[in-house]
């Protein structure tokens, strides 16, 4: 039991980190690889919010997620704005500079010490029984939770609502999209803030949860082979790919060692990009050159 | 691009040519003078420096043969050196092997890996292929740690200096020698092969896999042939490598010294071997620049001394930004300013750009 | 294309000898020490602090006078605890600044090659809050020395020994280790100790540095059911796993190593049953030198709580003591010399001195203390007083 309750939360960790890569990457055919560090600030967006608002934790918490969506749009606006739609290499190194531009940028700001927003917000995180003899604590269950709701916004928000189908007729076909009068620009600006938002509340529950320090953008690369099992443009393999990795992880680290957890989301990543390039989920496609 | 309005090529032997004006003579034959007399006006330190620099060459030639010329993407390249630095620790730590038999050894593995990092090739490409090479990246890694952590070289393998006919390699400027030889060889075998029927289909590949096809090229053979080389090379600087620091370790080949080597491409200019080394020569030495220049801003203004605490982190950010500038503002890279510095005194005192498509 | 290879060249070779032969002046009447640490990077947390709080207390030793009349000047450079960057800042300080010691405070993977210049120019290196090797225990290396308050093997000794002393019934014992060299050598060494005084060892995790989640390391660890677990390693992985392991519902008995940020964590956590041996005295004992420390910093103005920093003074202690043994003017062998017989009065802020002798450069004793969270008490409580392990 306790074993399905660690893979439903690592799953969820992975999930709601790869929607973010996901949602960039299905509207705006960019693979951000700074979304490690996206999250990061989301999380030292806490810390800053939570030193402003001690008092009110809900507010901290709220102006930090409002924080993140800003800052995804800014991206959009102010670097991807002129590489999207350029080749793939060049979007994607755009990325991991903007990510290598953060960290430093981080460091300067916050220090590279361990921080506990939880604390300073004064939350505590009491361990909670299931039946079955199973344990998590109050920030993990949030977290599946949390997990859920996304999804669910998501797939109302992209199947219901005028922008959400605006934001798919701009993946599927950006230049027939923009003859039909949507403003790509904007819709873009949005899926950034979007993926952001989401990233940037991973980073924060992982901080509450178990910290804040330098290493957390490394978690977003662990995450990555889960969006891309799943298949870089689908939500629902996302979600399937971060119960792959994660359950191949648990087990694995129960059952055969514990050393193999590095490896595996990339051991699964390999055996699935021999097997089925596009992905559980994704679609077929044309995949550009250089 | 004719040179002169008067300079034209008359022959396929002079299309060919690696230096064809005097100028060119002059300057080239200025330029090796320099390099070989560059050890003896140097510092250890600017040796160090230049040493280096002269190894990322060599890396970034052979990533830009596969990138920038054949249009593979990889992000494996620290793998591929880490692949080649622990074969010649494990051969010599196991073996007592000397630098001849690691140094091919490290090459066969090279090749070895190009073969297998190159055959998702043939199934992916783009974006893809740059996560597979990524995550053999992470298993190459991973080997090499388990390997040092089973033996017991928690700190690292140290590795003796390397005797090449009879004299020990330790000397700076010994090494700046070696490496001046597998810099200067690795871009003449680059710029030969790209002369070559191999360079040709390289750049077929590069701009539509199904004309190259067209064209009789046999695409998997060419794809696989880009990897094999260019990971020989980066394997044989893992060796090369390896000697000149006396150690391997696996924290030395992280992820970002692969970003490293693409940034190198990419500052560089793709599709230039020129731009290849200027890339690498400018991602060796920024470091070390902004450093210094921090250092000159913080003994004027005492006031910022506060800066001194931040360069790290200053340094950090800055490479970042420095890659972003390039591929928002400079696509084609330092190759790319070169030719247009190059293009405005051509032109003097007009001002009009060459027509374009007239060859690079 | 191929036709300008060669010419952009030119221009970067002009520029790297202009550069060169501009020159740096060095000040010649200055104690130089190079300084190389992890300032940024993954490992910064840990080593920043260390650095800054020695540079701070070198600008206080400087503010009163210097050393022997003459100022000490610290050249730092950052290595990102990368090897190479670490060599190349060795080179520079060594030949360019002409440094009269080597500081390392970074990863042990930056050693080697550190090491490697500084014998070449015969200039001693001292490891400051970076893990002693084992070229400083006796016999030592006669360039390579060492302050920093942890030490291999000695560690573990003193953990089991104190895991012994308290454990009433049969100890089975369960490791926690994080996936670095250093960190799983420990930990096999302490298995098997484990084994040799008694225990049996249950279970060993060894976790990957970059881990989203402990819980599936602590469920495999809580069902080898262990009383005990032992961790040596980065603080995270030790603490983390202490979380994961309560948050299942174990409530043996954990014990692990009292890195800097141990005193703050420990109240942080508030576990009765977590106890942390180390060998730097807690800021709750209000030592007069403590005072003197936290004014220190202040002045510094360093954004680091100050436990952390007491890590950074005491190697400002040892540089202070080991360059007025070297007297003015002096050389690396007189500094080198100085090094190889010297006694640091800690002044209350380790157990006692840190003492090096000629084929010591560790120290001849480590003293430990143990710490616990005490829930009745509300407060942390020395579970042992300082105990101190023969260095042999």
């Amino acid at each position: 039991m306790q074993l399905v309750v660690n893979i439903a939360v690592l799953a969820s960790i992975y999930a709601l980190i790869s929607c973010g890569y996901v949602l960039i990457y299905r509207v705006s055919r960019v693979l951000s690889l700074a979304h490690g560090e996206l999250m990061m600030l989301g999380a030292y967006g806490l810390v800053t919010t939570a030193s402003l608002f001690a008092a009110q934790p809900g507010v901290a918490v709220a102006a930090a997620g409002l924080l993140a969506a800003a800052t995804g749009a800014l991206v959009y606006w102010v670097l991807m704005r002129r590489m999207t739609g350029e080749a793939v290499l060049a979007a994607v190194l755009a990325t991991i500079a903007l990510g290598i531009l953060l960290r430093g940028a981080m460091v300067l700001i916050w220090s590279a010490q361990v921080q506990h927003p939880a604390r300073m917000l004064g939350f505590d995180n009491p361990v909670v029984a299931l039946p079955g003899g199973a344990r998590l604590s109050t920030i993990s269950l949030l977290l599946v939770g949390m997990n859920a709701l996304v999804y669910l916004a998501l797939w109302w928000f992209l199947t219901r609502t005028r922008y959400g189908i605006a934001m798919r007729a701009a993946g599927q076909n950006p230049r027939l999209a923009a003859q039909r009068g949507i403003n790509l620009h904007a819709v873009y600006a949005l899926a950034w803030g979007i993926a952001v938002f989401t990233g940037g509340l991973t980073g924060i529950l992982i901080a509450c949860d178990a910290g804040l320090d330098a290493t957390m953008a490394t978690i977003g690369l662990k995450a990555f082979p889960a969006a891309l099992v799943g298949g870089l443009d689908s939500l629902v393999g996302a979600l399937c790919g971060a119960v792959i990795v994660a359950t191949a992880e648990v087990l694995l680290i129960h059952y055969v060692d514990p050393l193999l957890s590095d490896v595996v989301p990339f051991l699964v990543l390999t055996a699935m990009l021999i097997v089925r390039p596009w992905g559980l989920f994704g679609s077929r496609e044309e995949l550009d050159r250089v | 691009m004719p040179h002169a309005s008067g300079y034209f090529r008359t022959t396929y032997g002079q299309d060919t040519r690696l230096v064809d004006t005097r100028t060119q003579r002059v300057a080239a034959g200025a330029f090796i003078c320099a390099l070989i007399a560059l050890p003896w006006l140097a510092n250890p330190f600017v040796l160090d420096l230049a040493n280096q620099t002269l190894l990322a060459v060599v890396g970034a030639v052979a990533l830009m043969l596969l990138t920038g010329f054949a249009g593979q993407i990889s992000l494996g390249h620290a793998g591929l050196m880490a692949a080649g630095a622990f074969c010649t620790g494990i051969l010599s730590k196991e073996l007592g092997a000397s630098i001849w038999l690691t140094l091919p050894a490290s090459a066969a593995t090279g090749a070895l890996l190009g073969v297998i990092f190159g055959l998702p090739s043939l199934r992916l490409r783009g974006l893809y292929l740059a996560v597979s090479t990524l995550a053999l990246h992470f298993i190459v890694i991973y080997l090499g740690h388990e390997y040092e952590t089973r033996r017991g070289f928690s700190t690292g393998i140290v590795i003796d200096p390397p005797r090449v006919f009879g004299w020990e390699l330790v000397d700076g400027r010994a090494w700046y020698v070696v490496f001046l030889i597998a810099a200067g060889g690795t871009v003449l075998i680059a710029l030969n092969w790209l002369r070559s029927r191999t360079g040709r289909a390289w750049r077929a590949l590069h701009g539509r896999e199904a004309v190259a096809e067209a064209l009789g090229i046999h695409v998997p053979l060419y794809k696989l042939l880009a990897f094999v080389a260019s990971s020989t090379l980066t394997a044989m600087l893992g060796c090369l490598f390896a000697y000149y620091r006396g150690f391997v370790s696996g924290e030395a080949f992280s992820l970002f010294l692969s970003i490293q080597y693409v940034a190198m491409v990419i500052i560089g200019g793709m599709g230039s071997i020129a731009g290849a080394v200027m890339g690498a020569v400018f991602v060796t030495l920024f470091p070390y620049g902004i450093e210094w220049l921090v250092g000159l801003v913080s003994e004027a203004l005492p006031e910022m001394r506060g800066l001194q605490n931040a360069v790290f982190a200053i340094n950090y950010a800055a490479f970042g930004l420095v890659m972003i500038l390039f591929l928002v503002f400079e696509p084609q890279g330092l190759a790319g300013i070169w030719r247009r510095v190059q293009a405005y005194f051509l032109m003097w005192p007009f001002k009009q750009k060459p027509l374009s498509g007239g060859g690079k | 294309m191929t036709r300008h290879a060669l010419k952009p060249l030119v221009g970067a070779t002009l520029a790297a000898i202009s550069l060169c032969s501009g020159g740096f002046a060095s000040a010649q009447d200055a104690y130089l020490i190079g300084v190389s640490g992890a300032m940024t990077g993954s490992a910064a947390a840990t080593y920043a602090p260390v650095v800054e709080s020695m540079r701070a207390y070198i600008d206080h030793i400087n503010s009163k006078g210097g050393i022997n009349g003459r100022q000490v000047k610290l050249v730092i450079s950052d290595n990102q605890g990368e090897a190479s960057k670490a060599a190349a800042d060795a080179k520079k300080l060594l030949t360019q600044d002409k440094v009269l010691m080597l500081v390392n405070a970074s990863l042990s993977s930056t050693y080697a090659p550190m090491v490697a210049e500084a014998k070449r120019a015969n200039v001693p290196v001292f490891y400051a809050g970076a893990v002693c090797p084992k070229e400083t225990y006796p016999p030592a290396d006669p360039l390579q020395f060492c302050s920093t308050a942890f030490g291999a093997q000695y560690d573990s000794q003193m953990a089991l020994a104190t895991v012994k002393e308290m454990a009433k019934e049969p100890v089975r014992i369960g490791f926690s280790a994080m996936a670095i060299p250093l960190s799983r050598g420990e930990i096999d060494y302490a298995e098997g100790l484990s084994k040799t005084m008694g225990m049996t060892p249950v279970d060993k995790q060894i976790v990957p540095p970059p881990t989203p989640d402990y819980t599936p390391f602590a469920t495999k660890l809580k069902d080898a059911n262990p009383n005990w677990v032992y961790s040596w390693a980065p603080w995270v992985t030790q603490v983390r796993t202490l979380e994961s392991l309560r948050r299942l519902g174990w409530n043996g008995r954990y014990i692990a190593y009292a890195h800097l940020n141990a005193e703050d964590e420990l109240a942080r956590l508030k576990d009765n049953e977590f106890y942390v041996f180390g060998t730097n005295a807690f800021f709750q004992d209000n030592l007069p030198i403590q005072a003197e420390l936290r004014a220190v910093m202040h002045r510094a103005k360093l954004n680091y709580p100050i436990t952390q920093l007491s890590e950074g003074y005491i190697a400002g202690l040892v540089l202070e003591a080991a360059l007025k043994g070297a007297g003015w003017p002096t050389t690396a062998a007189k500094v080198q010399a100085s090094m190889s017989n010297l006694k640091v009065d800690t002044k209350g802020l380790r157990g006692g001195p840190i003492e090096w002798t000629r084929d010591n450069h560790f120290r001849t004793k480590q003293h430990y203390r143990v710490y616990k969270w005490d829930t009745s008490k509300g407060a942390i409580t020395r579970v042992k007083d300082w105990t101190a392990v023969e260095v042999k």
